[in-house]
């Protein structure tokens, strides 16, 4: 099972708001971060790494879950 | 005033705080932007919803709800929070026009598309049609509005996507509320979670990862950062809304096309299915017979279409009638609208109509899509047979009809069957009512296929357009869509029960 740190007041608060799959928790708090990533550091190849690294994570998890279910 | 219009008051006031917080979010947007002169536009919007919403509520009262009251405050709702979403257009348009000093509006930003605006009914329009998520609009060169109108409609897109009334059945929600019958009158019946709130909150956490997930595809598939942003927003709620000029069609991109695609047919999918599949059960891919008729329905249409182009030689090669083929019809079917070939203008008609159907049909229910949805037509299809087929049995014969797992008993038969058939029906009987209405309005050289169209994809919360729709459109044919797409969009029935409580002075039986 993947933790997200809750001794943070605001991570405490959006996780318990979810109550859903850590995992993909994490994904919807790293998701901003990657698109102001790209909206500030524009087209390159670590923001393209980023990016297709967030979208292979979304993939991964779900095959993952699927996996072991 | 009566108890009941007190608890609608209640909700419905609660309804335009939402509102109303949207829109001092979409400042923020102002801001980044350097567009300083939208701000006070936004601000007053937000501070009448506000407060409007606040009377509501001191007035209200909050009280167990019935079904004909979740379906009045459903329909209601809708209307209401589209005609205080116009606000934004109307008074950025007019601030604009009227340049005060003190703002430094810049003459570039004074264009026909933003003056277009200042009539009250394209601002009316263009809110309906963002938050019913059809996409037909009132501007002629979306790149031209400035950026925060362009969020405010991706945005309106993005929250009617889910579902305005979903999204307040959290604010609103209480024990013994009735939100679930809010929640079934907007045309979400599965369940996720026993709980209503927890259900509506889980849908925002799956919609909110799709929205990241498909900005991010954009953007690798060559889409610049804030068009990805917005056609992100508005390709999962399969609302159709564009920031360019001419829709997806700009790019004159086959990778931004196909990887729209999945994005779409993300929202064509019930969402109490995603979690499903989200939670590693993916057999629901073809165990759900929605999800399983989704994917047949989309193959066989692109199939179809791109077979019909290819016969026409509307295009040059078999990959671009494959390419437009497959991207106008799951554009078309899961009611998004986006658009890449100019449909109305060097289509086939058998083309266009085909895309009609698809418009008409929709997807699955409990997605984001209009249409009649899949499973209606799935129960008309299967109970028509089985109807047929009883004849030949004895009268003693003890039978059983499944449909999507559930073994139904006679008279769940006949309810399934009987409400799938009032819903098409009364879906046919408006269309007709407004093809007619839109044949008598628009000026001559569109044809019957053109108006059949539009008219279909307005009711079915498509957004494709064969060129009808637009500013110089006349007063009582923009009246006329903005009523389709509402109806469309709560599929007809509490809409019709609105207007008979308020014409027969509400709760009388």
């Amino acid at each position: 099972m993947i933790r997200i740190p809750t001794e943070f007041p605001l991570l405490r608060s959006l996780s318990r708001a979810g109550n859903w799959e850590r995992g993909y928790e994490i994904l919807i708090l790293c998701g901003p971060v990657v698109i102001v990533a790209i909206a500030l550091l524009g087209r390159s190849l670590l923001t393209t790494a980023l990016t297709a690294g967030y979208v292979l994570a979304f993939v991964s998890y779900l095959l993952w879950n699927a996996l072991g279910s | 005033m009566t108890a009941r219009l007190r608890t609608l008051l209640s909700d419905l006031g609660r309804m335009l705080q939402a509102l109303s917080g949207m829109m001092f979010l979409s400042v923020v947007v102002g801001l980044v932007w350097g567009e300083y002169y939208v701000v006070p536009g936004f601000l007053l919007s937000g501070g009448l919803a506000l407060g409007i919403g606040w009377s509501f509520t001191r007035f209200g009262e909050r009280a167990e709800l019935g079904k004909l009251h979740g379906m009045m405050i459903a329909a209601s709702g809708w209307l209401l929070v589209a005609l205080f979403g116009s606000l934004p257009f109307l008074f950025v348009a007019w601030t604009v026009h009227l340049a005060p000093s003190w703002l430094a509006v810049p003459a570039s930003v004074d264009t026909p598309t933003l003056a277009a605006f200042r009539g009250p009914i394209n601002s009316v329009f263009e809110s309906m049609s963002g938050f019913t998520g059809t996409g037909l609009t009132m501007t002629t060169h979306e790149n031209e509005l400035p950026h925060a109108l362009q969020w405010w409609r991706s945005f309106t897109e993005w929250v009617g996507g889910v579902g305005v009334i979903v999204l307040t059945t959290a604010i609103l929600s209480r024990p013994g509320s009735g939100s679930l019958t809010l929640y079934e009158s907007e045309a979400r019946s599965k369940k996720i979670h026993p709980s209503i709130v927890s259900t509506v909150r889980t849908i925002w956490w799956i919609f909110l990862l799709f929205t990241f997930v498909s900005i991010s595809l954009l953007w690798l598939a060559g889409m610049p950062v804030w068009d990805a942003i917005n056609h992100g927003m508005t390709g999962l709620s399969t609302g159709g809304f564009s920031i360019t000029d001419d829709s997806i069609a700009t790019y004159q991109s086959p990778l931004i096309e196909f990887a729209l695609v999945p994005i779409m047919i993300l929202g064509s999918i019930a969402f109490p299915v995603h979690y499903l599949m989200l939670q590693g059960d993916l057999h629901n891919i073809y165990r759900d017979l929605q999800t399983r008729w989704v994917f047949i329905y989309f193959s066989a249409g692109s199939v179809g279409l791109a077979a019909l182009l290819q016969q026409y030689g509307t295009y040059d090669s078999l990959f671009q009638s494959v390419r437009f083929g497959l991207f106008q019809f799951v554009s078309a079917a899961s009611c998004t609208g986006f658009q890449t070939a100019e449909i109305g203008e060097t289509w086939p008609p058998l083309s266009q109509l085909t895309v009609a159907f698809g418009m008409f049909v929709g997807a699955s229910a409990g997605s984001t899509v209009g249409g009649i949805k899949l499973i209606r037509l799935l129960t008309l299809g299967k109970g028509t047979a089985h109807r047929i087929s009883e004849i030949f049995y004895p009268s003693s014969a003890i039978r059983r009809f499944e449909i999507d797992g559930r073994i139904l008993s006679a008279v769940e038969l006949a309810r399934e069957f009987e409400e799938a058939a009032i819903i098409t029906l009364l879906w046919l009987v408006l269309l007709a009512v407004g093809i007619v209405g839109l044949l008598l309005l628009i000026p001559p050289g569109f044809t019957l296929e053109n108006v059949v169209f539009e008219v279909a994809s307005a009711q079915g919360n498509v957004g494709l357009s064969t060129g009808i729709t637009g500013p110089t459109m006349a007063l009582p044919a923009k009246i006329l869509l903005v009523f389709n797409m509402w109806v469309g969009r709560l599929e007809i029935i509490p809409v019709l029960v609105l207007l008979r409580a308020v014409l027969v002075r509400g709760d009388r039986p």
